[in-house]
């Protein structure tokens, strides 16, 4: 599969829902697949928190994408029927304008200085992105957890640009739990010697700490108790592959492990940027989201997993019920999942088959 | 079979009306009935299979075990809801039928009927009906609830239900006939419009 990698700059800007404005910004973009004459073919994939635009196929540097197990060729999103486009968030580190990218008035990086940016704020952004490609609407948009937010987003703000969207691991506003245990995570890079309150690229370190202990907590959320279970259970980790001397068991080794290497590449200010978009979001802006969806031309395709604990398949079902309410076509199906919050992560036949027949139906 | 029961049914659906169907299966049911009379129609299906072929027809399904509870429908003002062949499958039907009329005004019920001949002539000869329309060994049916066209009505009389139609059909599917002269008997299915 060809991958095509895009930098695509926007002089215009882009008015935030903060009301701060960012005067221009750049996107960073995968896409795959070619457009077809009757541009009725344009797939947009919405990434999850720690995302990027590297959604599928490998590359020699950021490795196999998020999706690569539901979109390819042949796969659940086609990539030889459809033209499938992908774009790192607003506010993040993999190449679109963010903290770590060069602020054009200070000529020096934004940090923590980075606006606020939002699940709207992304969406209009890739609204914009649409417009660049010349796409007239995306036949889907689709992404899992707060992916899955920005495709709920998307059908609620521009009806008429979207046929169909796919809303997977997801809800229509973070509960309370999530935003707890994404205060912790913030907590623990804010108390991050290194951190400096977010000037740490002036000092020339990085909050490495604080960003590994986050992903650690996180790693537990994305997971269910049963796989964790399997996977691990109780046994001790063999001693020549210990990533530190005071792990004893498996899970210990592999949170460490994962803590690290996502410690290295993940900018602590993108993820409480990141973090911070997923609490704020609330697809009713504190009405009943029954009344915010009440515009939505599309079908939804809502999916749920039974292991997911994080966001968990209920969440997903008031989606469902509410566009049922507003006479929207939606469907809800729910999957065991054997992954947890991740499931959506990964092919199984059903879901891929309900995800291929939502797409063709 | 839903080609049959589509035809039955058809001018007990109000064109363009919204309406719900109970293990909805394959859709193949709602999926006529969104084509001949425009309705907006929902599936509520447990097996996740017959929830994939619901979405191949462009169906809206909702993956629910009805046993679980009906009430997150009630706020969606259904015309009409529907259980085809599947009431007798439930732990409650009794209160699913009286759910079932709180979420729609109308609703529309099939089920077998285990007074029919054969299903006597089995249970005569000592053993659990198994015919063609119940094929299942009692171990291993799907049918918890098997009831005669007689225990229905009584059933919808205690409830308070009206019955405001019914069809009665024969082994081959058709109407009339010998199914309407003696429907406890003769009947293999009966098929009814309900009203609170």
């Amino acid at each position: 599969m060809k991958i095509k990698t895009e930098q695509i700059h926007f002089s215009e800007g882009l008015s935030l829902e903060s009301g701060e404005r960012l005067d221009s910004f750049d996107l960073i973009i995968e896409s795959y697949g070619e457009l077809n004459e009757s541009k009725s073919n344009a797939i947009l994939l919405c990434h999850a928190f720690s995302g990027n635009h590297h959604a599928a196929g490998e590359d020699e540097e950021l490795g196999i994408g998020w999706w690569d197990q539901i979109v390819g060729p042949k796969k659940a999103i086609d990539t030889e029927k459809y033209y499938v486009v992908c774009c790192n968030n607003l506010g993040g580190c993999a190449g679109s304008s963010g903290p770590t990218t060069i602020n054009a008035a200070t000529n020096k990086v934004f940090g923590k200085d980075f606006p606020l940016v939002t699940v709207d704020d992304w969406v209009n952004s890739q609204k914009m992105l649409m417009d660049k490609l010349d796409i007239p609407y995306w036949h889907l948009v689709a992404g899992g957890s707060l992916g899955g937010m920005q495709a709920l987003q998307w059908s609620i703000a521009y009806p008429d640009k979207i046929k169909k969207a796919g809303i997977f691991a997801a809800a229509a506003k973070s509960s309370t739990q999530n935003i707890a245990m994404n205060e912790v995570a913030r907590e623990s890079i804010r108390k991050d010697k290194n951190f400096h309150n977010g000037d740490y690229y002036d000092h020339n370190v990085t909050p490495k700490n604080g960003i590994k202990t986050a992903r650690m907590l996180g790693h537990i959320t994305y997971l269910s108790e049963e796989l964790m279970d399997s996977r691990f259970g109780r046994k001790f980790q063999d001693e020549a592959s210990k990533v530190d001397q005071d792990v004893d068991f498996e899970v210990e080794n592999y949170l460490q492990y994962k803590g690290e290497k996502f410690s290295e590449f993940f900018d602590a200010n993108s993820y409480i940027l990141m973090t911070k978009a997923m609490d704020g979001y609330d697809a009713g802006k504190g009405r009943d989201i029954e009344e915010a969806m009440e515009n939505i031309k599309a079908e939804l395709l809502i999916v749920g997993f039974y292991s997911d604990w994080l966001y968990p398949a209920e969440r997903g079902k008031e989606i469902q019920i509410a566009g049922m309410n507003n006479n929207i076509k939606s469907s809800f199906v729910v999957f065991d999942g054997e992954h947890g919050h991740d499931s959506f992560l990964f092919h199984s036949k059903e879901y891929s088959n309900v995800i291929k027949k939502f797409i063709e139906s | 079979m839903a080609t049959k029961l589509t035809k039955i049914i058809n001018h007990w659906v109000p064109e363009n009306s919204k309406v719900i169907d109970f293990g909805c299966g394959d859709g193949s049911l709602l999926k006529e009935l969104i084509e001949t009379k425009n309705i907006l129609g929902y599936g509520v299906e447990i097996n996740n299979l017959k929830i994939e072929k619901c979405i191949e027809k462009g169906v809206p399904v909702i993956k629910q075990d009805i046993d679980k509870g009906m009430n997150e429908f009630k706020s969606s003002n259904f015309d009409l809801s529907i259980m085809a062949r599947s009431i007798q499958c439930l732990k409650n039907p009794d209160l699913a039928l009286n759910r079932m009329l709180e979420l729609s005004k109308r609703c529309v019920v099939t089920l077998p009927n285990l007074g029919y001949w054969r299903c006597r002539i089995n249970l005569a000869s000592g053993k659990m009906p198994v015919t063609p329309e119940l094929p299942s060994s009692w171990y291993e049916t799907e049918n918890i609830h098997l009831c005669t066209i007689k225990d229905f009505e009584n059933l919808c009389k205690k409830e308070n239900i009206k019955i405001k139609d019914k069809v009665f059909l024969n082994k081959d599917g058709s109407r009339g006939g010998l199914a309407s002269i003696k429907p406890n008997l003769l009947a293999v299915e009966g098929v009814y419009l309900l009203e609170k």
